[in-house]
């Protein structure tokens, strides 16, 4: 069920114009709390919810335009001076700035928003009216706010406008009136016409953009496919210069492709002359380049700014300090760095979870700080960058680091590892003990960071996206998480490896270096193969055995593969080179440890391993423990 | 006077989906010849490209706004006769009487309807007729 028919399209725009602009919003309120009289901050938070009204209304958003017009007069009256900005003030910006945000929600729906929670209506009408922050958590009886939908339109009272511009500028046209009497006049309709707040579409009237009379705001319940689909946004913004590229691109590849079905005419009519030839090379080389153009063009329009997505931190990190009784300032850094838009989204609740986690767990409270001669405010550092083929991202804090000798006592204590295997960890690998199901260092689960989602979680949602985490720690000075991440996940450059003439595709990003196998130098160590590379001591699996494929011959080539905590030679018995694979995933059908599939030059279908799940699926049959295995390969 | 289809407007608004609004409203009325700005200062600099006949502008916008660029249309000898509809979600008094100051030749207020919006068009048209 729809309340917008015909309107979604605009619906969407606007969702989309809004949040932004919301989100922007939210910024400046955050700065606004350290600056509370800079002029330009509150005009910008005013025109924000000044322009969300007006599209609102257009929308026939009642309730959206009665809570944006109030909180829009407060600002109005902040900047003018006629009130001062307080804590108390604050909040009920705050909740009236979340009241918004709920309601694009309900729009996301196809749904006209309720009503806004009548105690932040009444808060904000009780600082418009002048007497005071009424406390939200003071409920007012459901008086629903005098809605502006019912303000009478005055479509009628139209001032004469040519008399009226005659009248204010003195000139004294020929057909008006004497000039006091056009002025009073005026005044009057104008007044007449002004005293309703932006007078909205009249209620039962023939309203904008042929919205059904018989449509009515919010009740309708929504289907769980809608509340689905609205986690996710499904359009995307993208530059318009980038759109001309991926199009001037497709046009040369039609002009090339012209030109080869001319060559093969030519060919086929048995004209096989070098010249023909060496045209055939020539056009075939140039789509070739063409193509892996338009591939990377086509990829980034799907790239975003991540500043996107970062945006909402500071007033979440807010939020939260505040509730907490610490001081905390996010630091965005690396907002233009661009990310694929998938990625973006699955991003949002790790981030998410790490900040709450550097704001609850990782700072101390004002008076531990200043007692251990650090400033009392914290400062949480969110930046991501650009490295090679990867985008890194990194949560820093300032606090009290992580202690590993309290971690490995806390997982032993759970039940996770053993103490034998606690002794045997060295300092990295018990600061990853935080990424194990069930771990939580705070004895009590705070209301904050532990809303039942764990460090795991924020482990596996970032494998899943083929990065990886990585903690590193200092008592004292502060904890710092680096999340690494693929460009994309769309094209997966592979290694391919032979086993008997079956090729198969590794991530090439697990890959170090590949290396010939002497049998002669494999040791056993704890009846394990393992072969001595540059001093360092590596167990070899052959691909077979991981495949459950009987070992024929042994396998004369080694790749040297580093996942995400371990290094090990996975032996094959050739190669086919690299590629650049496009994942196709398998539809109904996905055989453990194979995450997709790919179609190699010459037509053959390959499959790409997923090294991880196959590792894990060797490790229940190995000696490792399971904390080792969880630690490894969770 | 009948309004001529071809007639040119530009549309200006910081909040795109406005734009598309109006425009879409425009394109009801018949007007299809419409092109757009994001605030005063581009909008001045596409009007002085010369060609258009009409402008719709917002009042509230960063940079320039619409009172700013009214006036500064008011202003400029070769613009100075175009007609300028002021859209706002103000219906103050102040905010009608400084519209009315700068020159502006209608003042809408948002939300309205395709109808409305002929209504305001007409009447300045009309009033572009007799002069």
């Amino acid at each position: 069920m729809s309340d917008f028919g015909g309107m979604e399209d605009l619906l969407q725009d606007f969702l989309q114009e809004a949040n932004d602009l919301l989100s922007d919003v939210d910024n400046k309120l955050v700065d606004l709390e350290k600056m509370p009289d800079d002029r330009a901050l509150l005009n910008d938070i005013f025109r924000g919810f000044h322009t969300v009204k007006g599209g609102a209304g257009f929308l026939n958003a009642t309730e959206l335009v009665t809570l944006c017009h109030l909180t829009e007069n407060l600002f109005d009256r902040l900047r003018n001076g006629e009130l001062e900005l307080t804590a108390e003030l604050m909040d009920v910006i705050m909740d009236a700035t979340k009241g918004v945000r709920e309601m694009f929600g309900e729009l996301s729906q196809f749904v006209q928003p309720q009503p806004a929670d009548p105690a932040v209506i009444a808060a904000l009408k009780g600082v418009l009216s002048g007497g005071g922050v009424v406390p939200a958590n003071v409920p007012e009886p459901a008086q629903h706010a005098t809605s502006v939908s019912q303000a009478p339109a005055s479509e009628l009272s139209e001032p004469d406008w040519s008399a009226l511009h005659a009248a204010v500028t003195g000139e004294v046209p020929s057909v008006a009136p004497a000039q006091s009497e056009v002025i009073t006049k005026a005044e009057a309709a104008i007044v007449e016409a002004a005293v309703t707040p932006a007078t909205v579409a009249p209620s039962g009237g023939a309203a904008a953009f042929g919205r059904r009379a018989t449509d009515r705001p919010g009740g309708q319940p929504t289907s769980a496919r809608r509340a689905e689909e609205r986690g996710r946004e499904n359009t995307i913004r993208v530059d318009t210069s980038r759109l001309d590229q991926v199009l001037n691109l497709s046009g040369e590849i039609g002009l090339t492709k012209n030109r080869l079905t001319s060559l093969r005419a030519d060919i086929l009519a048995g004209k096989n002359d070098s010249e023909t030839l060496h045209a055939l090379d020539q056009a075939v080389s140039q789509l070739d380049l063409l193509v892996s153009d338009l591939q990377n063009s086509v990829m980034k329009t799907r790239m975003q700014p991540i500043g996107r997505l970062f945006q909402k931190y500071p007033r979440i990190a807010r939020d939260l300090a505040r509730q907490l009784g610490k001081d905390v300032e996010l630091v965005l850094a690396g907002e233009e760095t661009e990310v694929d838009k998938t990625m973006i989204e699955d991003l949002a609740d790790p981030l998410i979870h790490l900040i709450r986690n550097a704001v609850d767990h990782g700072v101390e409270m004002p008076e531990e700080r200043q007692a251990a001669g650090k400033p009392p405010k914290s400062l949480v550092r969110l930046e991501a960058r650009q490295e090679g083929d990867h985008i890194v991202l990194i949560i820093a804090d300032d606090g009290k680091g992580m202690n590993a000798e309290r971690i490995r006592a806390k997982a032993t204590e759970k039940g996770l590892i053993s103490e034998e295997e606690a002794n045997t960890l060295d300092e990295r690998q018990s600061l990853n003990l935080i990424f194990m199901p069930g771990f939580s260092t705070k004895t009590q689960i705070s209301d904050v960071s532990g809303r039942g989602v764990g460090m795991d979680v924020v482990k596996t949602n970032i494998q899943k996206l083929n990065g990886s985490i990585e903690i590193r720690s200092e008592p004292g000075k502060g904890s710092v998480f680096i999340i690494s991440l693929p460009l994309t996940l769309a094209i997966l450059p592979v290694l391919l490896v032979l086993l008997g003439d079956q090729p198969f595709a590794l991530p090439l990003s697990l890959v170090r270096e590949i290396l010939p196998i002497e049998q002669s130098k494999i040791q056993e160590v704890g009846g394990k193969e393992t072969l001595v590379v540059r001093g360092e001591v590596l167990p070899v699996i052959t691909l077979a055995r991981l495949l459950g494929w009987p070992l024929e011959r042994y396998p004369e080539y080694g790749v040297f593969m580093q996942t995400a905590e371990r290094s090990f030679i996975l032996a094959v018995d050739s190669f086919a080179g690299r590629d650049d694979a496009v994942i196709k995933s398998l539809e109904d059908f996905r055989p453990k440890g194979v995450a997709g599939v790919t179609t190699l030059s010459n037509g053959q279908i390959v499959l790409i391993l997923d090294m991880k799940e196959l590792l894990s699926d060797l490790g229940q049959h190995s000696d490792f423990g399971s904390a080792v295995r969880a630690l490894d390969f969770a | 006077m009948a309004a001529d289809p071809k007639m040119k407007f530009l549309v200006v608004d910081d909040f795109s989906t406005m734009r598309r609004i109006v425009r879409n409203l425009l394109k009801e009325l018949g007007f299809t010849n419409v092109d757009e700005a994001e605030d005063g200062a581009i909008a001045l600099q596409k009007l002085q490209g010369g060609g258009f006949e009409f402008v719709v502008t917002d009042w509230n916008m960063p940079n320039m706004d619409g009172l700013t660029l009214l006036q500064s249309i008011r202003a400029t000898p070769n613009l100075k006769h175009l007609p300028v509809l002021m859209i706002t979600a103000e219906a103050k008094k102040e905010n009608i009487i400084a519209a009315a100051q700068a020159g502006a030749s209608g003042y809408i207020v948002k939300p309205f309807t395709a109808g409305t919006l002929s209504e305001k068009l007409n009447k300045i048209f009309e009033k572009m007729g007799q002069a």
